[in-house]
């Protein structure tokens, strides 16, 4: 009897603990977006599609936060209401862990060989197309024909790598955040910037590094401002690891004048952590990603009074663009597609739904409410991709500069 | 005996399903973190490596700390709060108590996100308080954002209603005579409260305790939230060593760690339960 007590009290204590593991975790992370990744696979299926006139079913893949999402469902959307013969099926995949997923699901099925798969476009952005660069490599996806997309003609923007394959339509950059009301005359280089940080202790932060990719560019172009050799900046080499020192040191040089809480230096979790502390006047200035601001003060949850300005050297951006994989099925339909993309109409949704910076000439377009974006030169705009190394990097911020209290 | 042994069969059968679940979704994982705790990241050779990072490195020290602070800290306050609550909902009868007794519980049906989001409006240094206060002349910056403060505020909006719903559920098992027995032969309230409440209600104290504290070793969205950049929680920890720098055998290592933290409270747990039952023979 005694044993069958202690056996129950014994189950009893596993299942507490496997609640309170449960428990901890819970609404955690935003893992959640990994558990939708595998459930379409790669097998090949609309073996059928032809590859003559542009007609059929293309499929669309693409993976971001929500915001993402709800845009390209409005371009799929209006593209399909227009299009007689090619509609358009977007396959999203929501960002967390699953970011990797589409990666390496593409990588997979071009290493395995198959072909005929309904990998028919691609859409990818900066560190993600250089991973899979990496992984794959250029001869994975079509060398892209201008002529079968009238409307790139008017696009000036390059990719830094693999111009020829992927086709940007859009471009997002990290921008100086600031109180207009606070900081009439904001800073035009980083080193006016550090001089104000200096003369207003408290009233700057970042988001940690790893949380967010606002802090990422502003603490990364820090430390490879301090490296000569351009390579460095698009290599995922651990040699370029012994030139952070410079960098770091200045990192902690200016940690003293950051945003305090409770009395000691403290960095937000991510972008929005940091945009909340802008909004909320606790601070006058942060790095932010351009589309964030903007399409948070149109929503009225950021004040009138943030404005965003550039300083030298600027932080980093990226061109997002989309690639048509050797292995798809529907080629023709997918060049309909990336035309459409270019066209004053998307160009417009993507203005209005998430601030993007548009690739064609702004002028004929609308910014009500957005016009800062005028002002931002896709073609100036630097990249950094280290690769790997970055989660060096971010271990290294948390080692040397979280911890310096 | 045919019978009994179908009956037997039955009764497998029942438990078979959540004994497989538990199997497969906990004990299973658990070994393999287990094993992969032990496992050198380059060469996949046995290790302690893993283990020895976090008790010898300052920071992780300092981590390991700081966490047990904070919980011990919400264990105590939350106990003792709830304990006070679930006294005033047993022993006073009012239309003020009745209306605690059906509200309290109400936080637990909030969403934690929503709960967190909604704590930090309030205490921030530009929060509700704040602007309140400015109203006043005043400025009022708590501070309690990024720091263990509000963390430990936060962890009290959440525990506070459990405790106290599990405390109220064990002395509403104290029969109103006990106490007017007591009272009969001449104890005083403090008496009655030392001798009789008290120690007919503490297993479920320690119960309670021990579901706080466990809850609360790796609990994420709060000091994700809420928590400074350093010293941060072992949840935080746990997560970066495992998303952030991607040393998935030392993630293994360090969930262990939390692992036998929770194990300290669950054989309290245990204990307590085993001895109420001796009690009862």
């Amino acid at each position: 009897m005694k044993m069958k007590r202690l056996l129950a009290c014994l189950l009893c204590a596993l299942m507490v603990l496997s609640l309170a593991a449960c428990g901890g975790n819970s609404g955690g992370s935003s893992d959640a977006g990994a558990s939708n990744a595998g459930s379409s696979d790669a097998g090949a299926s609309d073996a059928g599609a032809s590859n003559a006139a542009p007609s059929g079913t293309v499929h669309l893949w693409a993976t971001g936060s929500d915001n993402v999402r709800q845009v390209f469902e409005t371009l799929v959307e209006t593209f399909n209401a227009q299009s007689d013969s090619v509609q358009v099926e977007l396959n999203f995949m929501l960002s967390g862990t699953g970011t990797q997923t589409m990666v390496d699901m593409l990588a997979a099925a071009y290493k395995s060989g198959q072909t005929n798969t309904d990998y028919d476009l691609i859409d990818l952005g900066g560190d993600d197309f250089s991973r899979l660069l990496s992984l794959i490599g250029t001869e994975a996806f079509l060398t892209l024909d201008s002529a079968k997309m009238p409307n790139a003609a008017s696009v000036d923007a390059e990719p830094a790598e693999g111009a020829d394959i992927l086709q940007p339509y859009r471009g997002t950059t990290v921008v100086l955040a600031y109180n207009s009301e606070t900081v009439p005359t904001p800073p035009k280089t980083l080193d006016e910037l550090v001089a104000w940080m200096e003369a207003n202790p408290g009233r700057f932060a970042y988001n940690v590094p790893g949380t967010g990719g606002a802090g990422d560019a502003f603490v990364r172009t820090a430390v490879y401002n301090y490296i000569e050799d351009a390579e460095a900046w698009s290599s995922d080499d651990e040699k370029w690891m012994e030139q952070w020192d410079s960098g770091f040191e200045f990192l902690a040089s200016i940690h003293p004048y950051m945003y305090t809480s409770g009395g000691t230096v403290t960095y937000p979790n991510k972008n929005q952590g940091a945009l909340d502390l802008l909004s909320n006047k606790e601070i006058d200035m942060c790095p932010m990603w351009a589309d964030m601001l903007l399409s948070q003060r149109s929503a009225g949850t950021v004040p009138q009074c943030m404005k965003m300005t550039t300083i030298t050297p600027s932080f980093t951006g990226s061109l997002q663009g989309m690639a048509i994989p050797t292995f798809g099925s529907n080629t023709e339909g997918a060049y309909e597609f990336i035309n459409y993309m270019l066209s004053a109409e998307a160009q417009q949704i993507l203005v209005e739904k998430m601030a993007a910076i548009p690739l064609i000439d702004t002028s004929e377009m609308n910014l009500d409410g957005v016009e800062d974006l005028a002002d931002l030169d896709v073609t100036q705009f630097r990249t950094l991709s280290i690769g790997s190394l970055d989660t060096y990097f971010n271990e290294r911020w948390d080692n040397e500069i979280s911890t310096l209290g | 005996m045919i019978k009994k042994s179908k009956k037997m069969l039955a009764a497998y059968g029942m438990v078979l399903p959540a004994f497989l679940v538990v199997m497969a979704v906990v004990a299973w994982p658990i070994l393999e973190a287990v094993k992969q705790s032990f496992t050198h990241p380059d060469t996949g050779t046995f290790t302690l490596e893993n283990y020895k990072f976090f008790f010898t490195t300052p920071n992780e020290i300092r981590n390991l700390l700081y966490t047990l602070y904070v919980v011990l800290v919400t264990v105590f306050l939350a106990i003792v709060i709830a304990y006070l609550l679930a006294m005033y909902l047993r022993f006073v009868k009012s239309p003020i108590s009745r209306a605690i007794g059906n509200l309290y519980l109400v936080p637990r049906f909030v969403p934690g996100l929503v709960a967190v989001y909604a704590m930090i409006t309030i205490i921030r240094d530009s929060g509700l308080i704040n602007r309140i206060s400015q109203l006043f002349g005043a400025d009022v910056e708590l501070g309690m954002m990024y720091h263990a403060s509000g963390m430990i505020t936060m962890n009290l909006w959440f525990n506070i209603p459990f405790a106290a719903l599990m405390i109220t559920a064990g002395l509403g098992a104290i029969p109103d005579s006990v106490i007017e027995g007591a009272r009969d032969v001449g104890a005083n309230r403090w008496k009655v409260f030392t001798s009789m409440v008290l120690p007919l209600s503490i297993k479920d104290v320690v119960i309670a305790g021990t579901f706080v504290f466990m809850s609360n070793v790796g609990s994420f969205t709060t000091p994700y939230l809420m928590g400074g950049n350093s010293p941060k929680m072992l949840g935080i920890s746990l997560f970066d060593q495992f998303n952030k720098y991607q040393r998935y055998e030392r993630a293994a290592a360090l969930s262990v760690i939390i692992f036998l933290i929770c194990s300290v409270s669950a054989g309290v747990y245990i204990y307590t339960n085993l001895k109420e039952k001796e009690w009862e023979k």
